[in-house]
């Protein structure tokens, strides 16, 4: 658990003149906030013979179990943020050990400075973001971000990117041990193959889940793209070569033009949109997913409350990852996982598969 | 003729003539409306572009702080105050103790904008801390804010009532600061950017630095920070478009004559700390470098997080192609700016 720090064990500028604190006499005193009080209502744990900490149940019902299996790595609650959408600057903010796991920002082999202003803008339909992906390779991440990831006691799964499909295996090879899973985020323009995406070519993918496949044991999921000619031929790719689970999807191609100028907002022209608007567009893909491969499928789109995640569940999803809501709402992602397991105890079922069979039935 | 003959010949016009003259006047209305949107879009490229170029070269991040940044933290705030200012603007004060008690000068919120309308808005939006009030034995501590009405997001925030809550989170960013031994200053806003610098002249009041504010605006009836400049004993000098007295030549000459070290009273400002456009920013660093003081800009960035880990708000500092620049609300939004040696 991460301490929650008190704010007034942060000095300001104030406290440090004497005469700034006697204007202010009750500047040493402590106030409550709505975030503090969002910390104190964690669930409390109990610990069960295989260490996962399982929701400590009323008498009489059973405990919830909301674990999630991603090849070797078992997360506690199958909600997680999305990469890009998350930074350990948030671990003060929210109780990350509630997440099951963090995804960083995609680490590059080398680094890069990210796309010119603006890089995002909100449109009527959602955001609309063209960031670039600054990255400072494998060797400044496990510098100077790895560790930030590291203290958060939650797993921390490494988004890695290349701009072919040779890039992948040596920037997972460089981050070594570290990190508890690898996202290879292949909607990256394919510089082989005139940028098309790599993560639209089921060949591509098997090309880049193969080679990384080889340089470590590590779970591999790959972040699939939106446009593509068939989702269940490129999660199919995915599980051949060796991945163990899929995430479904990325933004989705757009470009958003200024209503008074009709020039293009974005520095870049053209970027990625997301937000709740795409979640039906995601939820077609992580169905057709879902029926196509036997690993996990994350499903990544829209996911705003508790039944959004539970519309992903119902259509195959395993877990869920949740991006553009946490600008608005820091702690919206963990408010779904409280929010899974408060519909199952209410439910009185131990799992969301349990609980999704008695909406049905 | 009689005076009732003469209406009845003259008449009212038939249905079928008003239609057409009503039609003419449409179609005046129709092309008037869109020579005002073209002229409108041209000076919004016009102003995106003067900016970009005032700012080319001009800022840099600030030395490393001194005094560690507050924790930010988000919270539920009772809306106490959100009324009209003037024809622009919206005054917002909101309840935080926390936020008032840990805000430094020039920092910022995010204010998360609840659904208005059947309207929903994804992506908070930063808003200049105007005023800090800490809290006393009877009253919880205030934050404030003003702001334009400018799009979807501001509409919707404009909608929220008294006695409702918005989640606000902060204190954000690295605001401005006065080196020990700063006697005085001198702080330039121009429209809502007014707010922005008002932070460092509650400062200047507490540790007894004397302060002039330029108080810049479209009209003198529309300028903000008149009673703030008043409460804090700041001197204002206004500078407005109506009387020409806000053009960037004008306003850098006359600031220059009031501070010609003729008598102590006129004696250049230890430091300038200025928020507007870039032009404005630009303007204070030409003063910077005539005095041969330091100068710190306020910048402003479209942003998602305001944390730092969304990297939205690339600030205009340019960087090698695979180094990235600073951002807006984790380096800045305030940053130092000199003008460029060529």
């Amino acid at each position: 658990m991460v301490a929650v720090r008190a704010d007034t064990a942060s000095p300001d500028a104030r406290a440090a003149s004497p005469d700034a604190r006697a204007a202010f006499p009750d500047a040493r005193a402590a106030f409550p906030d709505a975030r503090a009080v969002f910390f104190a209502a964690a669930p409390a744990y109990r610990t069960t013979a295989n260490a996962l900490p399982v929701e400590a149940a009323m008498p009489g019902t059973p405990a919830v179990d909301l674990s999630v299996r991603i090849g070797s790595l078992t997360l506690r609650t199958p909600v997680m943020p999305a990469s890009g959408c998350f930074g350990p600057e948030l671990g003060a903010l929210i109780p990350v050990t509630e997440l099951g796991a963090t995804v960083t920002k995609t680490v590059f082999g080398s680094a890069r400075g990210g796309n010119p202003v603006h890089r995002l803008t909100e449109i009527p339909a959602g955001m609309v973001n063209s960031v670039g992906i600054p990255s400072h390779g494998p060797a400044g991440y496990l510098a100077s971000l790895h560790p930030r990831y590291a203290a958060l006691d939650v797993p921390t799964i490494i988004s890695v990117g290349g701009h072919r499909p040779s890039e992948y295996a040596p920037v997972v090879a460089a981050l070594g041990e570290n990190g508890a899973a690898f996202e290879l985020n292949v909607s990256c323009p394919n510089l082989d193959r005139d940028g098309t995406d790599i993560g639209s070519d089921p060949a591509a993918i098997r090309e880049v889940v193969a080679a990384v496949r080889l340089v470590t044991v590590k779970p591999i999921i790959v972040k699939l793209p939106v446009l593509v000619a068939s989702i269940a031929d490129c999660a199919r790719a995915a599980e051949e070569a060796g991945a163990d689970a899929v995430c479904v999807a990325n933004s989705i191609p757009a470009m958003p033009l200024d209503a008074l100028t009709r020039r293009p907002i974005l520095g870049n022209v053209i970027g990625g949109l997301s937000g709740p608007s795409i979640k039906p567009i995601v939820l077609r893909l992580v169905w057709l997913a879902s029926r196509a491969v036997q690993i996990p499928v994350i499903a990544c789109g829209g996911v705003q409350t508790v039944d959004d995640a539970l519309d992903y569940f119902s259509v195959g999803a395993s877990a869920v990852q949740v991006g553009t809501a946490s600008f608005a709402r820091p702690f919206a992602a963990v408010e779904v996982a409280r929010g899974l397991r408060q519909r199952c105890q209410d439910a009185g079922v131990g799992s969301i598969r349990e609980l999704l069979e008695l909406e049905v039935s | 003729m009689s005076a009732d003959a003469s209406l009845a010949s003259e008449g009212a016009p038939s249905p079928g003539l008003l239609r057409q003259a009503q039609h003419g006047v449409d179609e005046l209305d129709r092309r008037e409306a869109y020579r005002q949107s073209r002229e409108a879009a041209a000076r919004a490229r016009a102003f995106a572009e003067a900016d970009a170029e005032a700012l080319d070269g001009l800022v840099s991040v600030r030395p490393r702080q001194t005094v560690p940044r507050p924790q930010p933290v988000w919270d539920d705030a009772e809306v106490l105050v959100h009324e009209p200012v003037g024809e622009r603007y919206r005054r917002l004060v909101v309840a935080s103790s926390t936020i008032a008690h840990t805000a430094l000068a020039g920092q910022f919120l995010m204010i998360t904008v609840p659904p208005h309308a059947g309207d929903t808005i994804l992506l908070p939006r930063p808003m200049a801390i105007h005023r800090r009030r800490p809290a006393t034995a009877d009253r919880p501590g205030t934050v404030e804010m003003i702001y334009g009405v400018v799009g979807r997001g501001t509409r919707a925030l404009a909608a929220v009532p008294v006695g409702g809550t918005l989640q606000i989170t902060g204190p954000l960013g690295r605001g401005f600061e006065f080196d020990s031994g700063t006697r005085s200053a001198l702080l330039i806003g121009r429209g809502v950017g007014i707010c922005g610098v008002m932070g460092a002249a509650e400062d200047a009041r507490t540790t007894g630095i004397r302060t002039t504010m330029v108080l810049s605006g479209r009209s003198a009836e529309q300028l903000l920070g008149r009673a703030d400049c008043a409460e804090l004993g700041v001197r204002i000098i206004e500078a407005t478009d109506d009387d020409g007295s806000s053009d960037l030549l004008t306003l850098q000459n006359s600031l220059r004559a009031r501070f010609d070290g003729a008598t102590p009273e006129r004696t250049a400002p230890d430091v300038i700390m200025v928020c507007g456009a870039g032009v404005l920013a630009r303007l204070a660093a030409e003063l910077g470098a005539h005095w041969g003081v330091p100068v710190q800009a306020s910048l402003e960035a479209h942003m998602a997080c305001g944390l730092g880990y969304c990297h939205g708000c690339a600030g205009p500092v340019r960087t090698d192609p695979s180094v990235e620049g600073p951002l807006v609300c984790a380096d800045g939004p305030v940053f130092d700016a000199r003008i460029p040696v060529v």
